[in-house]
């Protein structure tokens, strides 16, 4: 999915492209196209990239880099594929029931879901939000077990 | 006759709190005797006798607790109204077993069964007696020499002979063939699993769970809640989710069942077999295991974003900007339209010029001050609602204030056109 995707490997690019994003919805996925789940979502995310354009970049993030590390560490990242949305370079997190507001962990279920919750960030963020609450069903919502450390 | 009524309305002003019905009722100790208070004084009673059911199993035989699930392992002792924790004992149930056999709570029981009519014939249900904390004391001392000399952190998963454990029986078993060291990352590093979730949505899983020891009362039985759960954290979710489906499907048929496997995060959960679920998951722990070395600040301490420290020459990246160029200049007109409170609105303001500039080659610096991060204040971080209104009254009449000010000080001028004042400028 790398030629279909931008592909971000090194940290200044992800600085970059996160500060420069302006009034439009980043979409990151961390992950590594090696991984079958993670090339689901990169479908998903290639087939809906140019539906949210007029809102939204998307681009992926490779967790193997050395460089993408320090964010693989901000972002708490131990499942792959996680998507982080940012807004004017400003995290966006978002409440899906799980206990991880800051990312959604996993793939979607089909290219509408995507778009849906893209849409709700875009919306959100438009009236000032930093969080807001999933706009998809629960049992679409693909679930996950957190592991907290030192807790 | 006339005194008794007296009496009665005497007594009916004072108002007491039941802890059981919760409520203030001015009835004496009538209330007792009423439907409400009867009913809930014993599902209250059931309640906790059934979380005694657990630490009674505890207390025949004592297990070590190890210190990532002692945040799970916890009682709310209705007599003493006090949340019995074991973040600091060694044994399961090890701080509630004490509290249960000390000389407080029976005290404190005998209390609460006197002045809520429970029956003072069931106290001793309540209690742990000390012949037998004696012999638990003594097990725990023989098992902590144990562990000393054989230090093994291999959990006990008992076998359940039961019909939901011998339906993923050997999916439990491949799985910890197949992912041995999944399961030492858990323990050796004090890997605590998410037990929480939270909001209402997410209780779909949360019924689901329940649905699950409701479902199997043998299971509970077995060997207590609390151990069941863990074994349960011990397993990986694609296996807890089969677990769920299996013992779902068998106790009711459920439409969303399916629903929920296929929802799932990871595509071997269908196939319950222990070769697909290793596809998927050996790769997650070595994500987290690489970024395990060094904890720093991260997104959930509330750190400073990595894509703001600006160290080495962080120029922003020319493949990106033509595309960006083009995106700022078709929305300068439009960016009045933009609602001015939206996330970030300053920062897109200033980045937008920062660019603007930097196509023209003018030099642009780039530090940003502590507080780019909104800060809410106010009843979001502390103090009541009330408190926070008075906060935001005082301050708005101090602005208004403020603001006359300022209009008392325009110094006052005669009228100038503006097309006069068009022509001064130019």
């Amino acid at each position: 999915m790398e030629y279909l995707l931008p592909t971000l490997r090194e940290k200044r690019e992800v600085d970059s492209l996160i500060r420069d994003t302006l009034d439009k919805v980043l979409v990151l996925r961390f992950g590594r196209s090696s991984d079958a789940v993670c090339l689901q979502l990169d479908d998903i995310l290639y087939k809906s990239a140019r539906d949210v354009s007029r809102f939204a970049t998307v681009a992926l993030v490779d967790v193997d880099s050395e460089e993408i590390q320090v964010y693989v560490k901000y972002f708490d990242i131990t499942f792959i594929p996680s998507t982080v949305f940012f807004f004017n370079a400003h995290h966006m997190k978002m409440d899906s029931g799980s206990a991880d507001h800051t990312k959604w962990v996993g793939t979607y279920m089909r290219k509408q879901d995507f778009i849906d919750v893209v849409e709700a960030i875009y919306r959100g963020a438009m009236k000032g939000k930093l969080i807001v609450s999933c706009p998809l069903p629960p049992e679409r919502i693909p679930k996950f077990q957190l592991l907290y450390k030192d807790l | 006759m006339n005194q008794k009524k007296k009496k009665n309305s005497n007594e009916q002003q004072q108002f007491e709190y039941c802890e059981v019905c919760r409520l203030n009722q001015n009835q004496g100790r009538r209330h007792n005797y009423f439907p409400n208070h009867k009913t809930s004084l014993a599902t209250l009673l059931t309640r906790f006798q059934s979380k005694l059911t657990d630490v009674k199993f505890f207390l025949k035989t004592p297990m070590l607790l190890r210190p990532e699930h002692a945040h799970q392992n916890r009682l709310w002792c209705p007599f003493c109204s006090c949340d019995i924790l074991e973040l600091d004992s060694h044994f399961a149930c090890g701080n509630a077993i004490e509290h249960l056999a000390s000389v407080e709570h029976w005290k404190s029981v005998k209390g609460f069964m006197w002045k809520y009519g429970g029956g003072m014939d069931r106290l001793d249900l309540f209690r742990i007696s000390e012949v037998d904390y004696a012999k638990w004391e003594k097990k725990c001392r023989s098992l902590k020499t144990e562990a000393s000399k054989v230090k093994s952190v291999v959990p006990v998963v008992e076998p359940l002979n039961n019909i939901h454990n011998e339906l993923n029986a050997d999916c439990v078993n491949s799985f910890q063939e197949n992912n041995v060291n999944v399961l030492n990352f858990s323990v050796t590093n004090g890997v605590v699993p998410l037990h929480s979730y939270t909001n209402e949505r997410a209780q779909v899983s949360g019924s689901v769970l329940s649905s699950l020891s409701e479902a199997g009362p043998s299971l509970h039985n077995m060997s207590g809640g609390i151990q069941v759960r863990h074994a349960e954290y011990l397993k990986n979710s694609t296996d807890y989710m089969e677990n769920r489906h299996c013992s779902n499907s068998l106790a009711r048929e459920s439409s969303s069942c399916g629903y929920l496997t296929s929802g799932s995060v990871y595509p071997g959960v269908r196939i319950a077999n222990g070769e697909d679920i290793s596809l998927g998951f050996p790769k997650l722990t070595q994500i987290s295991s690489t970024s395990q070395e060094g904890i720093e600040g991260n997104v959930h301490t509330g750190a400073p974003p990595p894509w703001f420290d600006a160290t080495k020459g962080n120029k922003p990246d020319l493949a990106w900007k033509p595309e960006l160029r083009g995106h700022v200049s078709s929305k300068a007109g439009k960016s009045s339209k933009l609602n001015q409170r939206r996330v970030g609105a300053a920062w897109a303001e200033r980045r937008k010029l920062e660019l603007e500039l930097e196509s023209k080659g003018g030099h642009v610096n780039n530090n940003f001050d502590a507080n780019w991060l909104p800060n809410f204040g106010r009843v979001w971080q502390s103090g009541t609602r009330k408190e926070s209104r008075k906060e935001f009254q005082a301050e708005n009449k101090a602005t208004h204030k403020a603001d006359h000010q300022s209009e008392m000080l325009m110094p006052l001028q005669p009228y100038i056109s503006k097309r006069m004042r068009k022509d001064a400028s130019e």
